[in-house]
């Protein structure tokens, strides 16, 4: 197991005052505030220092930590000696941000309340049957899965007490429907995926935050989704029918005579799907052939010359 | 590894009840009512019970978050979470209108 250097993770010294733990703590919370942070790695950066200060900011874990650190052998794979934790009592409660189900095997073998429960201490001393904890992740899922659902592995890590009383962490994988329909920002709920619970207590809930993983062709607002369509400047002048991938397969769509650049064509219900679906908007752009060979180029040039009064630029006063 | 199946519910359609909610926040339920009697989070009513969907859920644990973090009281609170929903809005508006990739 790997030790975690919790000062460093703050970014203060060993001997620093709680004030100080805290305007450090306050710093980075703002730093790699997910709503907010560039940090790609932001979420588990946050998670970091939400552990280090659910220790540090904590006497008794505090001390029993630095105890702890004094005793580790520098270098080696640690494990927390028989009797580390005598004398302490992490009674109250766990991270700033609600929740541990984030932290590390670190935290969990030592600091949560499974480990309490072990030692017989915290919440599980009296064996009273706790709930497991609810854990909060958000998942990235393309636009397709929103239109026709979408089943995805998750691996989730998490601390059990095995029979004999010790925390063991397992991992293990989780198959989840993703629900045709869903939006951005929706969260779909696992009933009894959170943390287990003490004492035979029910398990936690796993609440998922759906986000769409980016993509160039699809801009999305709620269940609309608007795409960019490159069409021919003969199509667009002269009108057309048009084949055209979307994310509910391919459609033939009527290219209206006379359409400039720019504009859109609205597929009422072939939006994300739902009650109501939403819409799909098509924006035309325009592409251009290139005037890469002699006839190509006298195209353009009979073009120029057939459209004298035509200015692109008139709305600009040119 | 065994690969488990986990039946998964959009919570929109199957809303959270008052504790559902302040379980899954970490926080008490009379910390929710508080919230919502001071007009500082909204829910859906159902039968005189406070129902709460994503959205709700989303911002509830903003509150919480900023409020814990940053010794914020619950107004603070309330500002940093409007204001963090504004900027959603508005770069989802950005990305619409000018054709900005996603991301």
């Amino acid at each position: 197991m790997e030790f975690k250097e919790y000062y460093k993770t703050l970014g203060v010294g060993q001997t620093a005052s709680a004030d100080e733990i805290k305007k450090a703590y306050r710093g980075l919370a703002r730093k790699y505030h997910p709503d907010v942070s560039k940090e790609a790695d932001a979420s588990a950066r946050m998670a970091e220092v939400n552990e280090a200060y659910a220790v540090l900011s904590d006497p008794e874990k505090r001390a029993a930590f630095d105890t702890l650190a004094q005793r580790r052998a520098a270098g080696q794979d640690f494990q927390p000696p028989p009797g580390w934790d005598t004398g302490f009592d992490f009674s109250n409660a766990g991270s700033p941000a609600g929740d541990d189900g984030d932290f590390s095997e670190f935290f969990n073998t030592l600091f949560s309340r499974a480990a309490r429960a072990r030692r017989g201490g915290g919440d599980g001393g009296a064996r009273t049957q706790m709930r497991g904890g609810d854990h909060h992740a958000r998942i990235s899922i393309e636009l397709a899965d929103a239109y026709h659902g979408a089943s995805r592995s998750l691996s989730l890590r998490e601390a059990r007490l095995d029979d004999s009383g010790h925390v063991v962490n397992a991992e293990r994988v989780l198959d989840v429907q993703i629900p045709k329909g869903v939006k951005e920002g929706q969260s779909i709920r696992l009933r009894g995926q959170g943390s287990p619970g003490l004492n035979g207590g029910p398990a936690g809930d796993l609440y998922l935050e759906i986000e769409f993983e980016p993509d160039a062709r699809y801009r999305i607002e709620g269940r609309d989704v608007t795409q960019t369509v490159p069409v021919a400047p003969w199509e667009a002048a002269l009108g057309a029918s048009i084949e055209v991938p979307t994310p509910s397969g391919r459609v033939e769509v009527n290219v209206p005579k006379g359409s400039n650049n720019g504009r859109r064509l609205r597929l009422k219900g072939r939006g994300i799907p739902g009650d109501p679906a939403g819409d799909l908007y098509l924006e035309l752009e325009l592409a251009l052939p290139p005037a890469n060979n002699e006839k190509a180029s006298e195209l353009y040039k009979t073009m120029a010359r057939e459209f004298p009064s035509f200015n692109p630029r008139e709305q600009m006063g040119a | 590894m065994a690969q488990e199946k986990a039946d998964a519910v959009l919570i929109d359609d199957h809303t959270l009840d008052l504790h559902e909610l302040a379980t899954a926040c970490a926080v008490t339920p009379t910390w929710v009512v508080e919230h919502v009697e001071a007009g500082l989070l909204a829910c859906r009513s159902s039968g005189g019970e406070m129902r709460f969907a994503s959205a709700h859920l989303v911002r509830a644990r903003r509150l919480v978050t900023t409020e814990r973090c940053f010794d914020a009281n619950q107004e603070m609170a309330a500002l940093v979470a409007d204001l963090l929903e504004e900027v959603e809005q508005l770069r989802r508006q950005l990305q619409v209108s000018t054709k900005q990739p996603r991301g």
